[in-house]
């Protein structure tokens, strides 16, 4: 339990390599390298790029590299070369004639309920295998569930 | 009383006089053996052709309105510049016959076989044409606002700048028929079957908001199709579409309805999507160009968007499914984008 503690890297603060928490993560600096927590929140002035691997994620920042979540938030800017893997993405729709929520350069998204189940080494905050370890979509789509349409995934 | 008895025209038929630019109005001769007679400029308004056989007779510039020719045989018949207002063709064959420029506007066509007949500038407004063989028939610029066109049979047809304001083609076959610049603004094309039908050419007329609704219901299959939608339009799927090439208008929104299926498809254009049903691309990238893309829960799209040099504003809401690559705008040589242009 994080008992209302976070781990905060503050704007202004630059951290490298690996980095995984029992607490909530904040990241109003710059993250590079992987990083595993219950969740992570991305302020407007922060950037995470790396591996993640977090139960929720809210971003305004800067996102680039890999991130695995079951809920997403988005907005801000993802970089090119960036997969998001979610159960569930939201991004809001802004007037046509205001600032883009999300700027998306070249990236991919895995979201919905035919993701294949979730690491449960991640739950257990030891993950062994980097995201790319996982089985490919197409391999066991699951039942569906609460009426969502299926849909097999590109080839 | 016309001007001569049906017994004096037989008479003159017989004899090899000309009956042409005779007042008949009224002439009663139902069942009449009159194959390749010419009647040209005569008057005929009222008169009675039921059953007769006319195959290959002459009526060019005749007048013959609310003549009576049901279950009439006019194949390959010459009525061209007739005039048939309100005239009864109901269950007539007109197979190969030339109606260009006639007027059958309210004329009954019911059951009719106008198989490859022409009938281009035709005007056929409020014309009934349910059930009827229009298979192969040439009605480019033909005049066909607010007919009945239910259950016909328009394969092949060419439609080329026809004006179908809202006409009934509801459960009609367009197989393979050419819509080009057609006007289908209020057209009802419920249960249609429109595979392989060329229709890039919508030009809907604007309504009191600008802005034209095309729906597309459950229940309609198109395959194959090229279709094209033009700046302000809206347009609602809840159809399958497949394998089919979708060009959006600046500003064009639309819809995929819950029911709405997309299979193997491409949307092309500076349009805004909203997708509530699927979205399966067949080559990537599946969508072009768009401003706007929002998937809501319970939407699914399987594809790659490639978005505009001002980029993509996409929403997608918490139960959408996505298999998704976005990628930037590509130059391509020779690319014609989102302006009602055709996209292959």
């Amino acid at each position: 339990m994080s008992n209302g503690r976070k781990t905060l890297v503050e704007e202004g603060t630059q951290f490298k390599g690996s980095l995984s928490s029992d607490c909530p993560i904040e990241v109003k600096g710059r993250v590079e390298g992987d990083l595993t927590a219950p969740a992570l929140t991305v302020s407007p002035s922060g950037a995470v790029h790396g591996k993640v691997k977090v139960g929720e994620m809210k971003s305004q920042g800067e996102l680039a590299g890999e991130f695995d979540a079951d809920l997403v938030q988005l907005s801000g800017t993802v970089k090119d070369n960036t997969v998001i893997r979610a159960k569930s993405l939201e991004v809001k729709l802004t007037p046509a004639n205001g600032k883009m929520q999300v700027i998306f350069g070249e990236c991919e998204l895995e979201v919905g309920s035919e993701q294949p189940a979730k690491d449960q080494t991640k739950d257990n905050k030891t993950p062994e295998k980097p995201p790319s370890a996982r089985p490919p979509a197409e391999a066991a789509p699951p039942p569906e569930t609460n009426g969502s349409p299926s849909v097999r995934p590109p080839p | 009383m016309p001007e001569l008895t049906a017994d004096v025209v037989l008479r003159k038929i017989k004899s090899g006089e000309k009956v042409e630019r005779a007042d008949l109005r009224g002439l009663a001769m139902p069942k009449a053996m009159l194959e390749g007679v010419s009647f040209r400029r005569c008057d005929l308004d009222g008169a009675n052709f039921e059953g007769a056989r006319l195959a290959k007779a002459v009526f060019k510039n005749a007048s013959m309105r609310e003549a009576f020719l049901a279950g009439a045989d006019l194949r390959e018949a010459n009525l061209e510049n007739a005039d048939l207002e309100g005239a009864n063709l109901q269950g007539a064959i007109l197979v190969g016959a030339n109606l260009n420029r006639a007027n059958l506007e309210g004329a009954n066509l019911q059951g009719a076989d106008l198989g490859g007949a022409r009938l281009t500038h035709a005007q056929l407004d409020s014309a009934k044409l349910g059930g009827a063989n229009l298979v192969a028939a040439q009605l480019s610029h033909a005049d066909l606002s607010d007919a009945d066109l239910s259950t016909a049979k328009l394969d092949e047809a060419d439609l080329t700048s026809a004006i179908l304001t809202d006409a009934n083609l509801e459960e009609a076959s367009l197989v393979g028929a050419r819509l080009r610049d057609a006007k289908l603004d209020g057209v009802n094309i419920k249960g249609a079957n429109l595979t392989n039908a060329d229709a890039p050419g919508l030009q809907p007329a604007g309504d009191a908001s600008g802005r034209i609704k095309r729906y597309f219901g459950k229940g309609d299959v198109l395959r194959n199709a090229a279709l094209e939608f033009d700046s302000g339009a809206s347009v609602e799927i809840e159809s399958l579409f497949e394998q089919c090439t979708i060009a959006l208008g600046e500003g064009t929104e639309l819809v995929v309805g819950k029911a709405g299926m997309l299979s193997g498809c491409q949307i092309r254009g500076a349009g805004k999507i909203t997708v509530h049903g699927k979205f399966v691309e067949r080559e990537s990238p599946g969508i072009v160009g768009v401003t706007q893309l929002v998937v809501s829960a319970g939407g699914s799209i399987v594809g790659t968007v490639e978005q505009p040099a001002d980029n993509t504003r996409f929403a997608f809401e918490p139960g959408c499914i996505l298999r998704m690559k976005i990628q930037p705008k590509k130059d391509r040589p020779n690319e014609r984008t989102g302006k009602g242009g055709r996209q292959r």
